[in-house]
């Protein structure tokens, strides 16, 4: 993991847009898209919902640099990836769209997405 | 010449060679790359101890996301881009100070030769920026600010009137940086909206190119 220090990972308040008191998990979801981009990085997945409907969420993660900086890279995620868990804090808006700010990968990989300890902790290495 | 005649021909020399040079030289060195260490909220005070105006509070409670020029890659400007959490360069000329900020490829010159702001200069994103040294602190007066920009990307907004302005003030205390900024704006705010803000020395720092998709900063 790279360790900078920096002290924050948005310049955005978040708290205006996403409902940072509380977060949701989604279960055993795959990728459909990654990008890693300015101002914001964005991840596309689909899971199961209670009902057994797919249904697709977007997720915001830092920006690019501030992500990198972090070890989270652009090769973090890929397609069709499948992903244990995913949490995060949902959009004020409704929309199915969250703020991202952990991960958990089949493989037992860690990805702390948001905060001061951000990066990747690899399974047995914590 | 006699002596008294000497000494004070020495003294108007120094005082005329002080005057045109060393007003503009740095009472402190603050070159180099800066890392981001601020303090939590991003340096932003708790909104619940700013005080708006009655017009403040209206601009503020009317804020959303459509408003937040950062989501739509536009420089967020003075005074929102006054702390972000990305690193600085800092150059420091004779005539000015250059702030490099990583953040969208924001430049600033604060000018150290006494000028003021040109009657043609327009208001702008950035504003117009002079500096000068109090001791070790280096003040900073911004004014022309556009009144499209905001204080922070919460809502807090900036009104861009001709009596608003902002002072920042840096201090280095060995490998740290504060800051302290203040943004004057009598009609959004009742007393001077207050934001800090800290960086580490990072001689083997780099500060990287930021490029920006708009269709990645929608909020929805």
């Amino acid at each position: 993991m790279l360790l900078i220090g920096f002290s924050a990972t948005a310049h955005h308040n978040g708290a205006t847009y996403f409902d940072i008191s509380t977060e949701l998990e989604h279960s055993d979801a795959t990728v459909v898209s990654y990008d890693l981009v300015n101002p914001h990085g964005r991840l596309v997945y689909v899971f199961m919902d209670d009902e057994g409907n797919e249904v697709e969420w977007r997720a915001e993660l830092p920006s690019a640099n501030n992500a990198r900086r972090r070890g989270l890279g652009g090769d973090l995620f890929r397609p069709g990836d499948r992903l244990t868990a995913l949490t995060g804090s949902p959009s004020r808006s409704g929309a199915n769209f969250m703020r991202l700010t952990r991960v958990l990968f089949a493989n037992g990989d860690v990805a702390q997405i948001t905060g001061r300890n951000a990066g990747v902790v690899r399974a047995g290495t914590e | 010449m006699n002596p008294v005649g000497r000494i004070g021909l020495i003294v108007t020399v120094t005082a005329v060679a002080i005057h045109f040079t060393g007003v503009a030289y740095a009472q402190a060195d603050f070159e180099g790359i800066w890392n981001p260490q601020h303090p939590p909220r991003m340096g932003q005070p708790d909104p619940a101890s700013v005080r708006l105006t009655p017009e403040g509070q209206a601009e503020y409670e009317s804020y959303g996301p459509d408003k937040d020029p950062t989501l739509r890659c536009l420089m967020p400007g003075i005074p929102l881009g006054l702390v972000d959490p990305y690193p600085i360069e800092i150059v420091q000329q004779d005539h000015q100070i250059l702030l490099l900020y990583e953040h969208f490829h924001q430049v600033r010159r604060i000018f150290m030769d006494g000028r003021e702001a040109p009657d043609h200069w327009l208001p702008s994103i950035g504003g117009y920026s002079t500096g000068h040294w109090e001791g070790e602190t280096l003040v900073v007066r911004t004014t022309l600010m556009s009144p499209d920009n905001y204080t922070w990307t919460n809502g807090f907004p900036y009104s861009g009137d001709e009596d608003a302005y902002v002072i920042e003030r840096y201090r280095r205390d060995g490998d740290e940086l504060t800051f302290t900024g203040e943004v004057h704006d009598p009609r959004y705010y009742e007393e001077p909206y207050v934001v800090n803000g800290r960086w580490n020395f990072a001689p083997d720092g780099e500060i990287w190119e930021y490029e920006c998709i708009p269709e990645f900063g929608g909020i929805q």
